[in-house]
């Protein structure tokens, strides 16, 4: 006779035990198949999540916002920030005209935009891209992104820094399937890095190489970052959204001039408002001969001049 | 009894397939991140918004030493200097004024000292149309030789214009000629460039990006 034991098809001893032994290892390697969720430090808060479209916002929702921002940033260095929402100015569009004589490739442009506008140092995030040429040459494609000589200028070739060209006709903003990037009505073409999904249309559609993705969570040391920022501009952004430059909002909408503008040792960088005739741009598109648009021929009508003093 | 065994062996291999997942999901082998470049933080001499040198209008406001300009300390008053040119007629500089090196336009076109200061009054310049400017004040002496340059100057394009590019918010500065330019030796020197930027690929021209974007 058989003893109920051994074949019952209820559970005896030792299959309960050979069970649960499986079944703990299979939990425990599910629990560790979750434990990089263990590092996921900037979780979206509640309110972030259900943070409305930009355009959508009242000014007291902004408000709420700002503050969050201010404090999400306090909460990762240690530092409280001045996050504001700045807003066009009516009868402001802006101009950027870059004096291709005077350019020496120094590349100061290239750092003081990192230190303003808190872009990663490592993965490095630069949005000016400063190219030497051959004289004579325009060919992009054949330009050196990363000379490294003793002395600037050298004979015989010529820089051309590269930022985002602030078209009145962007691409970038055409492909993006959410509207997170759009052209506002003093020429800036802004993102706003709340809305971003990070698909990197606009990258790909951007003729002048001018957007940057954050593959990695952006790397600033605490010192270095710039606390006066702005929404559509310079705060903190995380992995996974697209940036560049937006001509020193946090600044330019204040009435300054921006960073590379103030860092030009040769004074070969111009800036100002185009509506008005008596701006330095106003003056240079007056009386200079000789212009630039990088590739014109694509319809983009970039709001970025290079000249030539002749 | 064989249906047992088998039972016990599935389940034994499934709980030691379970545990080397454990072990390899906590190890994780291979989903580390790739160690980065190690990239050094830029200089802060590049991120400096000072001109290339100071003018004496600048030397006065911060108060520094001004000895060089107080021509009078050394110099007689109603006696000019006399100028001084070797056979070549180039202009030999006295050793009390060895730090000035003069190199004004090719050949040197411009390095006859009273073109610019006053030989009767030294802590005065003299333009070419006559007239009389304070040694702080010398942008209208450049000026009155470089008309073009100095009305892209006034229009914006040459120089640098800064601060605030609407009055409304505040002050727009407008550097001085000297500020760039040495007046003795006025081209402009060249420049160690800041570092540039970590590409993945060096060698390939068109590569517009850094290591963010691998
Ligand atoms: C440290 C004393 C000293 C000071 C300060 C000084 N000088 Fe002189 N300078 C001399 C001496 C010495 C000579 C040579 C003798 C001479 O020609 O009188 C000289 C010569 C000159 C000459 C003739 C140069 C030549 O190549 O022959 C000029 C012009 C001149 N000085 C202008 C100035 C002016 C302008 C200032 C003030 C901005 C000035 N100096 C300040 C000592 C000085
Ligand atoms: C008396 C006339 C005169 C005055 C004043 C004058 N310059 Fe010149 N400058 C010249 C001449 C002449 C040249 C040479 C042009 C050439 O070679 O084509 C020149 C050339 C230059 C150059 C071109 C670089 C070079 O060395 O060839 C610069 C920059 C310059 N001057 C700056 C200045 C500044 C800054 C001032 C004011 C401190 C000034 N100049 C005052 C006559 C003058
Ligand atoms: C192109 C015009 C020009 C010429 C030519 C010129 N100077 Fe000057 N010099 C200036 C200006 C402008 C300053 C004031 C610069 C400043 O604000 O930093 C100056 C400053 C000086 C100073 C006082 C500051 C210093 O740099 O030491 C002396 C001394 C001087 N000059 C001597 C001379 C002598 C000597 C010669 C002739 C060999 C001469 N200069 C030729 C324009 C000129
Ligand atoms: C922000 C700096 C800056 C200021 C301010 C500045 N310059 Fe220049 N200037 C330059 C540079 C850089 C060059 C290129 C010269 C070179 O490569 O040697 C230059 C070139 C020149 C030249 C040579 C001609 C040319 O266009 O290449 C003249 C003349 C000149 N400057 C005169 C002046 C005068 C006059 C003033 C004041 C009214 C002035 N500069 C103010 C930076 C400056």
């Amino acid at each position: 006779m058989a003893t109920p034991e051994s074949n019952s098809p209820g559970m005896n001893r030792r299959s309960f035990l050979r069970t649960s032994a499986v079944l703990t290892s299979g939990l425990a390697a599910l629990a560790a198949s979750l434990a990089p969720l263990r590092n996921l430090d900037d979780f979206p808060s509640v309110e972030k999540f259900l943070q409305k479209y930009y355009k959508e916002m009242t000014p007291e929702e902004m408000a709420k916002v700002l503050k969050r921002i201010e404090h999400d940033v306090e909460k990762q260095y240690g530092l409280r920030p001045h996050v504001r929402d700045l807003r066009p100015m009516d009868g402001v569009e802006f101009v950027y005209a870059l004096n291709l004589t005077r350019c020496i490739g120094c590349r100061k442009c290239v750092h003081a935009c990192v230190a303003e506008n808190n872009q990663s140092r490592n993965p490095e995030i630069q949005y000016i891209r400063v190219l030497k040429l051959p004289h004579g040459s325009l060919d992009l494609e054949k330009a050196e992104h990363n000379s490294d000589p003793a002395k600037v200028p050298e004979k015989g070739f010529f820089y051309m820094p590269v930022q985002c060209q602030q078209c009145k006709n962007p691409p970038c903003v055409k492909v993006c399937p959410v509207h997170a990037t759009w052209q506002e009505t003093d020429g800036i073409t802004v993102i706003d890095y709340d809305w971003c999904i990070g698909c990197r249309y606009c990258e790909a559609a951007c003729p002048y190489w001018a957007r940057r993705f954050n593959f990695t969570k952006p790397e600033i040391p605490k010192e270095k970052l710039n606390l006066e920022m702005a929404y559509l501009g310079n705060r903190p952004r995380k992995q996974g959204v697209m940036e560049k430059c937006h001509f020193c909002i946090q600044r330019t909408r204040a009435g300054k001039y921006p960073a590379c503008l103030e860092v030009c040792p040769v004074g070969a960088r111009k800036f100002g408002n185009i509506l008005d005739p008596n701006s330095e741009v106003s003056y240079i598109l007056r009386t200079k001969r000789v212009f630039i648009q990088l590739k014109e021929e694509m319809g983009t009508s970039p709001r970025f001049f290079y000249y030539f003093d002749v | 009894m064989s249906l047992n065994l088998k039972t016990s062996a599935v389940l034994t291999g499934l709980s030691c397939a379970f545990l080397a997942l454990t072990a390899a999901f906590l190890l994780n082998p291979w989903g580390r991140p790739q160690a980065r470049e190690f990239i050094p933080l830029v200089d802060t001499n590049f991120l400096s918004t000072a001109t290339v040198r100071q003018s004496y209008a600048e030397l006065i406001r911060l108060k520094a030493d001004l000895s060089d300009f107080d021509c009078y300390a050394c110099h007689e008053k109603g006696k000019p200097p006399t100028l001084r040119f070797d056979t070549n007629q180039v202009l030999i500089i006295p050793t009390e004024h060895a730090n000035l090196v003069m190199g004004h336009g090719s050949h040197n076109r411009n390095n006859n000292c009273f073109n610019c200061h006053d030989e009767n009054n030294l802590e005065q310049f003299q333009t070419r149309d006559g007239r009389a400017l304070k040694l702080s004040d010398s942008t209208p002496l450049c000026g009155s030789c470089h008309g073009p340059t100095y009305r892209d100057w006034e229009g914006g394009a040459h120089g640098r214009t800064g601060g605030f590019w609407n009055k409304a918010s505040g002050e727009t500065t407008r550097r001085n000629c000297v500020e760039c330019h040495n007046p003795h030796a006025p081209k402009f020197p060249g420049r160690a460039p800041a570092p540039g930027p970590h590409l993945l690929h060096p060698d390939a021209h068109i590569a517009p990006e850094t290591h963010a974007a691998h």
